[in-house]
């Protein structure tokens, strides 16, 4: 049994135009450890199959079990906390919560579990030591680069040690240099067993992925394995 | 770190929003604070200057024979000279278990005498006693103090062509009228007042009073109880209460407690509106916040918690600087409203209740939005990237 499988998945959305459909029978299965590129021209439906994976988003039809799980047969809040312990989540322009630290930032999927304090702080500050900003903990979002709050939301999504980080468009508002320096985390990070999803727009990030599919019109048109890892 | 390391931290670094609903919720309860310990001093003023409007419990001697006088019409031969009060047992006025409820306490001495060959009606009184307790009269002149010194009611005045200063002769006794009473449209004005102990001396009744009169200060207090209680240590005497001006109390009294209940009703009710708007604003605007949380694996109850906890806590300050803050108003507004006996009142309910409705209006109006919160949809807050 593959760590993730998708099947039959679709999606559609009303808008004013009528029913659009965002995915149109997606199948896929990944194995644990992967890192797998997502790929695809504006609006082919990967920001939508990135929510649907995160089970963020309800699809219109179709199954998406990770770790032998059914996420959309989960109720409201058993989903929340399949959230909190099997994905890490690093999202597009960071979203780092604006009033709270660096380290408060990387303990946040923490504040929810019975641990204690010390033991949260410990867990955010080996998080951070990680991506390599142990110095910067005490620091707001605001007083960051744009590369130091991708390496602080990388550190939340590790904190938690999940199964499945899901990361779209890391790169997206980063200059290449600062790129290629997150890239090169984040196959640090497969490196020790975690499976990536990760969308990307950029074709240079290719060569990091061991497999990488690319969406066109709400299915998937290409399925390679590369050279990456 | 918990929820309530998020929610401070967010009211922290977020101060202009903070203070904006402390403001709010804090100017609510300021006023319901400044309302309510305004009323209690007000009563308590109030209930003083009530006090000086009169007697509310008369004490006369028993009698069998019932009252023949109505409107000042006497029928019949009520007879002036009846049983009599000593004045010795008014000390046991002192024992009555509300004592301390006792404002004043006037005893007179009642009885004809003569002046100018015209029989008139004497009065003898405790001057300081009897002038505080009626207010309304006003003398031309000063009140009698002690010796041969009299006040005489303005009929009585006008009949026998006496001011201030003048020299007059009752039962043959020279003495000096220190003053004339106002018309007052009552039988006072046919009075001539002298001290107490004078009066006994000229009518021949030492030791005795013909009535007394009590004023009870009272805060709603049992006069009924007290009636009952003099009654028991003046077993001789008849007791009632004035119900008249019991009633004319409580009823001004309570019109003042109803308009202050509404009018803090309606101030609370708009300072949860504002808390209401603040929050829902404050939740639209944390959309994509919210979405993060959502999507880091917080449930619904955990939003919920995380605004509630922000909100109780911004009411708990609101409530505790609201009371100080109404505690101040009431203290700058008071000596406006209560010339007389401007008095504040420091009550750890009030505190307590100050605080307790900051957290309820708090909790209530920030509920909706909560809920809210925990229900938007997190794809949604991922859109308005």
């Amino acid at each position: 049994m593959a760590f993730l499988e998708i099947a039959g998945l679709e999606k559609n959305y009303r808008s004013e135009a009528g029913v659009v459909a965002a995915l149109k029978g997606v199948e896929l299965q990944v194995e644990e450890g992967t890192f797998l590129g997502v790929m695809g021209p504006s609006g082919s439906g990967k920001s939508t199959f990135l929510s649907c994976l995160g089970g963020l988003c309800h699809p219109s039809n179709g199954t998406i079990r990770v770790d032998g799980i059914d996420l959309y047969h989960l109720s409201g809040e058993r989903l929340a906390d399949f959230r909190a312990e099997y994905l890490g989540f690093v999202f597009q322009s960071f979203n780092l919560i604006p009033y709270l630290t660096a380290l408060e930032n990387v303990m946040l999927p923490l504040a929810i579990q019975s641990l204690a304090t010390s033991k949260k702080r410990e867990r955010a500050e080996e998080a951070l030591q990680r991506v390599g900003l142990a110095q910067r903990a005490d620091h707001l979002p605001s007083q960051l680069s744009g590369g130091e709050q991708e390496r602080v939301a990388i550190a939340r999504a590790l904190v938690n040690a999940p199964p499945l980080i899901l990361a779209d468009e890391p790169t997206g508002s980063l200059d290449s240099a600062t790129s290629a320096e997150i890239m090169a985390l984040l196959t640090e990070i497969n490196r020790t067993g975690q499976t990536i999803v990760m969308v990307t727009h950029n074709p240079d990030n290719r060569r990091y992925f061991h497999r990488m599919i690319t969406l066109r019109d709400g299915r998937i048109a290409e399925d390679q394995t590369t050279a990456g890892g | 770190m918990n929820l309530g390391t998020i929610a401070f931290n967010n009211l922290w670094r977020r101060k202009a929003r903070m203070v904006f609903l402390l403001a709010g919720l804090l100017l609510g309860v300021a006023t319901v604070v400044t309302l309510l310990a305004l009323t209690r001093s007000l009563t308590a003023e109030i209930e003083h200057k009530l006090d000086s409007f009169g007697a509310n419990i008369v004490i006369t001697p028993r009698s069998e024979e019932l009252s023949l006088t109505y409107g000042g019409i006497v029928l019949g031969g009520v007879a002036v000279d009846r049983q009599e009060l000593r004045q010795l047992d008014l000390t046991r006025l002192g024992d009555i278990l509300n004592a301390a409820n006792i404002a004043a306490i006037a005893p007179k001495v009642l009885g004809p005498a003569t002046v100018d060959g015209t029989r008139v009606l004497l009065m003898g009184v405790s001057p300081s006693v009897e002038f505080q307790l009626k207010r309304w009269w006003s003398v031309d002149g000063r009140a009698p103090r002690e010796g041969p010194e009299v006040v005489v009611g303005s009929g009585a005045a006008r009949r026998f062509g006496l001011s201030a200063g003048a020299r007059v002769a009752i039962n043959g006794h020279p003495f000096t009228v220190t003053g004339t009473l106002h018309e007052t449209g009552s039988q006072d004005d046919d009075l001539f007042l002298v001290p107490l102990v004078v009066a006994q001396e000229l009518l021949g009744k030492h030791g005795v009073v013909s009535l007394v009169e009590v004023a009870a200060l009272c805060a709603g207090c049992p006069i009924e109880d007290m009636v009952e209680q003099i009654q028991a240590v003046l077993p001789g005497a008849k007791v009632s209460a004035i119900q008249q001006v019991v009633k004319t109390r409580l009823h001004a009294l309570e019109q003042f407690r109803v308009f202050s209940f509404g009018v803090a009703v309606v101030v609370i009710l708009i300072g949860a509106l504002v808390v209401f708007v603040t929050m829902m604003g404050s939740i639209n605007e944390r959309t994509r916040e919210i979405g993060i949380f959502r999507a880091l694996g917080f449930r619904r109850g955990h939003i919920v918690r995380l605004i509630l906890t922000e909100a109780v806590a911004v009411s708990c300050l609101a409530g505790i600087f609201g009371y100080l803050s109404g505690m101040g108003m009431t203290r700058l507004l008071l000596p406006y409203l209560a010339t007389d006996h401007p008095h504040l009142v420091w009550d750890p309910r009030l505190a307590a209740g100050a605080i307790l409705l900051a957290l309820l209006v708090g909790a209530l109006a920030s509920l909706y939005p909560a809920l809210h919160a925990s229900r938007m949809d997190p794809t949604e807050a991922f859109r308005s990237l």
